[in-house]
């Protein structure tokens, strides 16, 4: 008399850039912003049950503010598990500002649980100025600097100790110096925290720098996907 | 100051998504391709202008236009602007990142009289002469639109160009002679003189005000054959009138964070206190059919999951349950929430409730102004309290529980019973929850009172009036407290330094320019802003220009006495408002303009509630 029809969720890992002027767009924005993307390109996605039902998005893990990324993850469920991938991203892309790209969509493989590292290219307007000093402070045995507790107070940390890689070198007019620091829920280190102290310590000209996170990998140092 | 630089200085400011740009529907066009380049400026904070309908309006129907590119621009906070001032970043619009000083026109929107020191801050921060005469290149033109034009009297010396009522039109009219003078080599005073002939438009460089021995004016006259009096523009036809199809999204959350829908513009009631009663008249509604093509189409493009409809009174709109029907149709659909602001008490159904509560059930809010039935007969706000009752009756039937009631302090013929009545009908609400076999559940009612203070206004009947003394507005406060004796009210209330200064500019003079200047001088800006607002230094500028700021806002008017505004047409005549002033010294009610036309003159246009059958 009546068929009925079954609702199979399918998790869809998207995967996108955030560069340019989505820099300044907070962690918190970014979420709220993705709402109402994903409203707009009308996917067919899964919305939270309840009073106030809004599309169930969460990040593999946020951004802070100021940063580009150039591999940041967002899960959404969606509602018809035969959608093609493909099409959620051009649908997405569509409606984005330029800033923020969607470049490629996925089955998620591993859980967000599994992120170990983040990968950082930092790179300074300097000149080629700061390379030697850098070169010199990362190359120190220790570099201690107080981290923020999640309690509000600060410990004090030994930031070498939390380098997984690092490589300095001068491109044209900038340095870059790409790090692999520890990311994710257990052990998550901010790359400014050794900009910070390297400027502490560095009593020279300041100069502008931008962080970009570029990849993220499991606790195997494998890519996170 | 090249980007990267410029962009880690963002990184030590808070919130700097006010000025990063990019957000969703933010337009950038191509330099190469424009003729005209507008700086849209709202003079305060990035929440605040980007909260504002007449922005996204203006904003979208410019950058429609493809020889023209709109861009905005917010008064920056003092974290940003220190920051500004150091590194000699000049104010800059949002889209280019490119200083203002090289566009074609600065366009400020008048919103309210106390942004006007920002105003001055905001022309500083851009580099400009503050002083209208003092800028003698051609561009950038300083122009101004917004409801308190209808008397910026007070900020004449800072700007070219006023847009009296709505600018739609005249704001595009401007823009394209501005083009033609540009290119036959017009002078900026020529093109003043041409432009003050556009409908709509007010140039006051071209009035000269002489005053009187005792301070009030003796006469305006025009120069250059310039209009005399200037009336307002409005659209006719909203059906016809540009709306926009996409609003920017602002990434950081902002004060009013949704979509917005306008259903009508001005207001049949009359209430005599309210200047936007008066000054957005007549009323002229847009249809069913428009208002759910623009409402769906903005919920589209933006992505947005709230919409409001946008009126003086929403429960005013003639077709308003087809209406709701036709909404919640999509809006249900697309899992979009609906609010409706400004719901009036005195025709609210029980089918509207029901609808509403379909909706959303939040607080019940009351704007019922004054304690007294006397006192709201005085101001023209017709409603009764057995109205209140009634209505809240079946709002706690319905399961609400939360009763807010607005009220103002300082109005005509207030007394101290009038105070008392406000608490008296608070308390009856408490009783009516108490007393209904029927009442919610296990919960407990809450009615809260929030008291602002009345400014008298130009183009209202109380033109005429003394505003009450910040002393007065204690003591009755303190009474008011006094009175309230159950713990289920709560009275909100602050001092509200700031309504005295509200007063002085709303019926100031061009006299006034030297004080804001000279305010400007001393530091005040973000005078909305409690934290911010220093009424010290203002008496000091005040004191300094040997102004007497009591003359504007507490000396009663006579009706011979020429007003600041009287040069301006807002097609409610003097006679009408003299007439209604007697009417409220008297008590007595006017209808409205659905019940009977009151002959105010704003019929002038030919459209609108004046001609509905009745
Ligand atoms: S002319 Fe009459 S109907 Fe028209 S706005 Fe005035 S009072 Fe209302």
């Amino acid at each position: 008399m009546f068929s009925e029809r079954v609702f199979v969720l399918k998790s869809v890992r998207l995967l996108f850039t955030k560069s340019a002027r989505a820099r300044f767009v907070s962690h918190l924005d970014i979420n709220r912003f993705m709402t109402r993307i994903v409203r707009k390109a009308k996917l067919d996605i899964w919305y939270t049950e309840g009073f106030n039902p809004h599309p169930y998005i969460t990040f593999a893990l946020p951004l802070p503010l100021g940063f580009e990324g150039k591999y940041e993850i967002m899960d959404i469920r969606i509602n018809d598990d035969n959608a093609p991938l493909g099409e959620i991203v051009d649908k997405l892309n569509s409606v984005c500002p330029p800033d923020i790209r969607f470049f490629d969509a996925v089955e998620p493989i591993k859980k967000v649980g599994e992120i170990g590292y983040a990968t950082y290219d930092i790179v300074f307007d300097d000149n080629g100025n700061v390379a030697q000093k850098l070169k010199e402070f990362i190359g120190k045995d220790k570099i201690v600097t107080k981290k923020r507790t999640k309690k509000g107070d600060y410990k004090e940390i030994d930031i070498k100790e939390k380098i997984k890689a690092f490589d300095i070198g001068v491109v044209g007019n900038e340095t870059k110096l790409s790090l692999v620091l520890p990311a994710g829920s257990d052990d998550n280190i901010n790359p400014a925290l050794l900009i910070d102290s390297f400027y502490n310590d560095f009593n020279d000209e300041y100069y502008c720098y931008t962080v970009t996170r570029t990849s993220i990998l499991d606790k195997n140092m494998e890519k996170f996907i | 100051m090249d980007n990267k630089r410029f962009e880690q200085l963002l990184l030590s400011v808070q919130k700097p998504g006010r000025y990063s740009g990019g957000e969703i529907n933010s337009v950038v066009k191509d330099k190469k391709d424009i003729d005209v380049r507008f700086a849209f400026c709202f003079p305060d904070n990035y929440e605040v202008g980007m909260s504002h309908l007449g922005m996204k309006i203006l904003y979208s129907q410019f950058n429609e236009r493809k020889d023209i590119w709109c861009e905005r621009v917010f008064a920056p906070w003092p974290d940003f602007e220190a920051v500004m001032r150091q590194n000699n970043i000049l104010l800059f619009g949002l889209e280019s990142r490119e200083p203002i000083k090289d566009f074609d026109f600065i366009g400020f929107t008048l919103q309210y009289e106390l942004s006007y020191s920002n105003i001055l801050n905001m022309l500083e921060l851009s580099g400009l002469p503050l002083l209208a005469k003092d800028r003698k290149d051609f561009t950038p033109l300083v122009v101004a639109g917004g409801p308190c034009t209808c008397n910026a009297e007070p900020i004449a010396d800072f700007v070219d160009i006023f847009f009296l009522g709505e600018g739609e039109q005249s704001d595009l009219e401007v823009i394209d002679l501005y083009k033609k003078c540009k290119k036959n080599g017009k002078s900026k005073k020529d093109f003043l003189i041409e432009a003050s002939k556009i409908e709509g438009v007010y140039v006051p460089s071209l009035y000269d005000v002489s005053y009187n021995d005792d301070g009030t004016i003796e006469k305006i006259t025009p120069k250059e054959n310039a209009p005399m009096p200037i009336r307002k523009r409005i659209e006719t036809d909203l059906d016809k009138t540009y709306y926009p199809e996409k609003f920017v999204v602002p990434y950081i959350e902002i004060v009013h964070d949704r979509a917005v829908q306008e259903i009508f513009r001005g207001c049949i009631r009359g209430c005599r206190f309210c200047q936007a009663g008066f000054i957005y008249r007549p009323v002229r509604e847009k249809s069913v059919e428009t208002i759910c093509r623009q409402a769906k189409a903005i919920c589209e493009s933006t992505g947005y999951d709230e919409i409001s409809l946008s009126s003086l009174s929403t429960s005013d709109y003639t077709k308003l349950e087809p209406l709701l029907n036709d909404l919640l149709d999509f809006t249900e659909k697309d899992k979009i929430s609906l609010s409706l602001p400004s719901l009036r008490i005195d025709n609210f159904s029980d089918e509207l409730l029901e609808k509403i509560n379909h909706v959303r059930k939040s607080g019940l809010t009351f704007a019922v102004e004054a304690g007294t039935q006397r006192l709201r007969n005085v101001i023209n706000k017709n409603i009764t309290e057995e109205e209140i009752i009634r209505t809240c009756k079946t709002a706690f039937a319905g399961g609400y529980t939360a009763v807010k009631l607005y009220f103002m302090m300082g109005l005509p013929t207030e007394t101290y019973d009038d105070i008392k009545g406000i608490a008296d009908l608070a308390q009856k609400i408490v009783d009516t929850f108490y007393e209904m076999p029927n009442k919610p559940k296990g919960k407990s009612v809450s009615v809260n009172i929030s008291v602002s203070n009345f400014v008298p206004k130009p183009f209202t009947p109380f033109e005429f009036h003394p505003q009450i003394t910040r002393e007065e507005i204690v003591a009755k406060q303190q009474y008011l407290k006094e009175c309230i004796r159950s713990r289920k009210i709560t009275f909100n209330y602050h001092e509200n330094k700031t309504s005295f200064l509200e007063g002085v500019f709303a019926r100031g003079d061009r006299r006034l320019s030297a004080v804001i200047l000279k305010a400007h001088e001393k530091g005040c800006k973000f005078d909305s802003w409690d934290e911010y607002f220093d009424l010290d230094k203002w008496n000091e500028a005040f004191a300094e220009c040997g102004i007497v700021p009591e003359f504007y806002a507490n000396r009663e008017r006579t009706y011979e006495e020429i007003n600041p505004w009287d040069h301006l047409d807002y097609c409610v005549s003097k006679g009408f408002l003299i007439k209604e002033n007697e009417q409220a010294k008297l008590a007595v009610t006017t209808p409205n303009c659905r019940q009977k036309c009151a002959s105010c003159g704003a019929n002038v246009f030919g459209k609108g509630v004046c001609f509905e059958k009745r």
